[in-house]
């Protein structure tokens, strides 16, 4: 069975060209069902493994804001694709490791492509990939997707991903003494609510409630434990 | 102009070409400022102007090494110390 991978990143990070470099330029152009965001599908073959790249809006993050956010969101979380590549631009790293960490959060099976590596060095940054790697707690392969290099490690990361799915520790990123306590008190209620729970990471739901995220609200307001979460939350 | 605390606070949609500051505060309804935050404009961030359209909207800054356009009733809702 193919590998079904979903690219994602800010606008503006090289993320159609990686597309193109993976597949070639063959994609399937369509929409996404019901709104007039494009989708974009195209098929990789790397040492006799099969790849489906599909081609996620650029998003700078994963509220329920946008049409896009929600489309690139729901992909993730509904769809659950094998890989998610998350490709940063590296010439602008605090700004695009913001989707990392909520990428992180979604629990999606990462690899991070750390893209624009030359327009980095000619800013003068230096890149120590094997700490960012370290921190992040995930693969990170540098690339320059205008001359198409590191394309072929990105392939090796993408396929050693799907190998190890679902046997990977998650690091999260901690919120502090007081909000990891609400957290984990709303993810401990939510984790009786077999049907969500078994959908969505708990810990991101609980995040996103206390965020007040309308999306996941609204799932919430269906779930038999409503009531309890919201003695908790008052 | 607005002073809270002692110290002077402008709006983003006052300051002109090359000037900045460091953002302190961010107004407006839950939405906007979420997007805003999204986007970078966080608290203590430096932001500077790089240019103004005719009628000062959009805006265009600079901000954690990268150039953002803002329409004026995001500006208006971001406040800054210079």
């Amino acid at each position: 069975m193919a590998i079904r991978v979903a690219l994602i990143g800010n606008p503006n990070v090289g993320k159609s060209l990686i597309f193109n470099n993976l597949t070639g330029g063959k994609a399937h152009v369509g929409n996404w069902p019901g709104k007039t965001v494009e989708r974009k599908e195209g098929r990789c073959v790397y040492e006799g493994v099969e790849m489906e790249i599909i081609d996620l809006p650029g998003v700078y993050s994963l509220t329920a804001n946008s049409i896009d956010e929600l489309i690139a969101r729901d992909y993730i979380v509904e769809e659950k694709p094998d890989v998610v590549v998350d490709i940063v631009d590296a010439s602008n790293l605090e700004r695009n490791l913001y989707l990392t960490l909520q990428l992180i959060e979604l629990e999606a099976n990462l690899v991070v492509a750390l893209n624009k590596m030359d327009i980095a060095r000619d800013m003068g940054y230096e890149i120590d990939v094997k700490a960012l790697s370290e921190i992040l707690g995930l693969p990170v392969v540098p690339t320059v997707a205008t001359t198409k290099q590191g394309m072929d490690e990105l392939k090796k990361a993408i396929i050693k991903a799907a190998q190890q799915r679902g046997r990977r520790r998650i690091r999260h990123i901690s919120y502090g003494k007081d909000l990891e306590a609400i957290i984990s008190t709303i993810e401990e209620i939510l984790k009786k609510d077999r049907v969500l729970s078994s959908r969505y990471p708990t810990r991101w739901l609980a995040i996103k409630v206390l965020e007040g995220d309308e999306e996941v609200l609204r799932r919430i307001d269906r779930s038999p434990v409503k009531a309890e979460l919201m003695e908790v939350l008052g | 102009m607005d002073s809270r605390g002692g110290k002077v606070q402008r709006r983003l949609s006052d300051l002109k070409p090359g000037e900045g500051g460091k953002i302190v505060r961010i107004t407006g309804p839950p939405s906007l400022r979420r997007r805003l935050l999204d986007m970078g404009l966080v608290k203590g961030a430096y932001i500077e102007v790089v240019r103004k359209a005719p009628l000062g909207d959009p805006m265009e800054f600079l901000v954690k090494g990268y150039n953002l356009s803002l329409r004026k009733e995001e500006c208006d809702n971001v406040y800054v110390s210079t």
